[in-house]
């Protein structure tokens, strides 16, 4: 058989570290899953979906009640959206914590951190898909927000909107965004970063002379753990699904009436909770900005791991790096919670 | 001679034109995404006959969002957009408090605290022959 992209991932052995649950946590591969389980739900939402702003919130409330298994395929959608918020960020902390960055790697971090940005728009666009009461604030606070920009803003503002106004031309624009342009961006970026782990030799490991462990794994355990992981977050999908509906509140009827909820989506509350400290450019766009740029150097201007200790979890050696990941992620938890 | 050879000259213009043809193709996306359809939004308003506001009245208007006030000396109105992201601030005692980011402001508009920095802005009233009273926003 002529290998493929499959095999391509998954050569007939590796060392055993590098599919150990303790090391990767299985984090990036749950979130190619979430991402699977997002494209086909997201796809079958399709079919029901209209996006103006007489009928999103009605053709949702559709898809939630009276289509045969809509409300699962909802809810499905909605809480593989949510997780994979999560993974993604677990994953990213567990490449720092375990200096898994280093060279050749630096530029499958940079990716990786691409993919975590769109991940974050494409929830925030599909929230926005709702159209009703519940996401109104959001949508107003998010977009006015572009226009304290210095020189661009107006435009960036009138650009993603489209036009002067919030309107049927603003959802047409965010459901573009979010089943065509930031998914076409995603899968051209997530397929190079699966690419990319396989090119740089696979999850990251000291140099073999100076590997403790020499066990390897055929490609059948490999297959038979992803399995497994695949098993469990699929339950836990199904159970959250079943249990625990994705939210839908009435139409909006006025995007300026008094009604509805004032907050952010789960994911921002940080980011609102910093907004009531003052100037809006400086803590909504300029901090986070300045957040991501802390992130996106690490693998180039801070102290490195040192080789022997590459894989293992806390290294002495980027002790920095770990500093300030775990600043910026406690930072957001606290935030987020008293918002 | 060797420094710049003919190959590092032909890579350079290579990829100078690749960059530029990326750049211009970013151009006219933004240009295309840019076009404005129709322009002017709605910045008048008829909130109906001026015989529905009494003397001494205060009234929410929820479409603008205004608070119409009628005194002795005639009818004036006050936005209730927020000044510091633009959500509808909410009657609270006397003033006026934003649910977003909690920026409160007195019966008049001025910021009593922030995040907010400028006052909730006066807005126009005109009242027509026909007896309509028309708000319009700046
Ligand atoms: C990483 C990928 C994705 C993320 C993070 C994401 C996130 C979301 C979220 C948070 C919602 C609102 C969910 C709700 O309120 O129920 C949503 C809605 C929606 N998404 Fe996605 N989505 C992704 C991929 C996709 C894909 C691939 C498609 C289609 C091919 C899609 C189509 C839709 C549609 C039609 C809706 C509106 C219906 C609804 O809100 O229930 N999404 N998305
Ligand atoms: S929008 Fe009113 S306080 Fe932020």
């Amino acid at each position: 058989m002529r290998p493929n992209f499959f095999h391509h991932l998954h050569p007939p052995t590796i060392p055993a570290k590098q599919s150990r649950w303790r090391y990767t946590l299985g984090a990036g591969g749950i979130a190619v899953f979430l991402s699977l389980v997002l494209l086909v739900t997201g796809a079958l939402e399709m079919f029901y979906y209209i996006p103006t702003q007489a009928e999103a919130a009605q053709s949702i409330q559709t898809i939630s009640y009276l289509v045969p298994f809509g409300g699962l395929v909802r809810n499905l959608h909605f809480w593989a959206a949510q997780l994979l918020l999560i993974v993604v960020a677990v994953h990213l902390v567990r490449v720092v914590f375990t200096g898994a960055y280093t060279p050749p790697r630096r530029f499958n971090y940079l990716l990786g951190l691409a993919l975590f940005i769109l991940s974050i728009l494409l929830d925030f666009t599909g929230y926005i898909l709702r159209w009703d009461q519940g996401i109104q604030w959001a949508l107003v606070v998010g977009t006015n927000l572009l226009k304290t920009i210095p020189w661009i803003g107006e435009s960036l503002y009138r650009l993603l909107i489209g036009g002067a106004e919030l309107g049927d031309a603003t959802l047409i624009r965010f459901y573009a965004w979010h089943i065509v342009g930031l998914i076409l961006l995603a899968s051209i970026l997530g397929i190079w970063h699966l690419f990319r782990v396989r090119r740089d030799g696979g999850v990251a490991l000291p140099p073999p002379n100076l590997r403790a462990d020499h066990e390897r794994i055929s490609r059948f355990e490999l297959v038979r753990r992803e399995v497994l992981a695949m098993i469990f977050v699929s339950a836990a999908l199904l159970l959250l699904a079943a249990f625990v509906p994705a939210p839908i509140a009435p139409p909006i009827t006025e995007l300026t009436a008094i009604s509805g909820d004032v907050r952010a989506p789960w994911f921002f509350l940080w980011v609102q909770e910093m907004l009531k400290w003052g100037d809006p450019f400086f803590w909504g766009i300029l901090v986070p900005l300045f957040m991501l740029v802390l992130l996106a150097i690490i693998p180039y201007f801070f102290p490195q791991p040192a080789e022997h200790e590459i894989g293992s979890w806390f290294p002495k050696s980027n002790r920095l790096a770990q500093i300030v990941v775990a600043v910026l992620a406690s930072a957001v938890l606290v935030l987020t919670l008293i918002e | 001679m060797d420094i710049f050879s003919r190959r590092d000259f032909l890579k350079l213009t290579n990829r100078a034109l690749l960059t530029l043809s990326g750049l211009l193709g970013l151009g006219g996306l933004l240009r295309f995404l840019g076009y404005q359809g129709e322009e002017a939004p709605a910045t008048e308003f008829d909130v109906g006959l001026s015989e529905n506001y009494p003397l001494n009245s205060t009234t929410i208007l929820p479409d603008v969002p205004a608070v119409l006030e009628h005194t002795a000396a005639g009818f004036s109105a006050m936005s209730l957009t927020c000044t510091h992201l633009g959500c509808t601030v909410e009657q609270d005692g006397e003033g006026y408090l934003c649910p977003c980011h909690g920026s409160r402001y007195d019966s008049d508009g001025q910021v009593e605290h922030g995040p907010a920095t400028e006052p909730l802005p006066p807005l126009k009233v005109e009242l027509e022959a026909d007896g309509e009273l028309k708000v319009s926003l700046s």
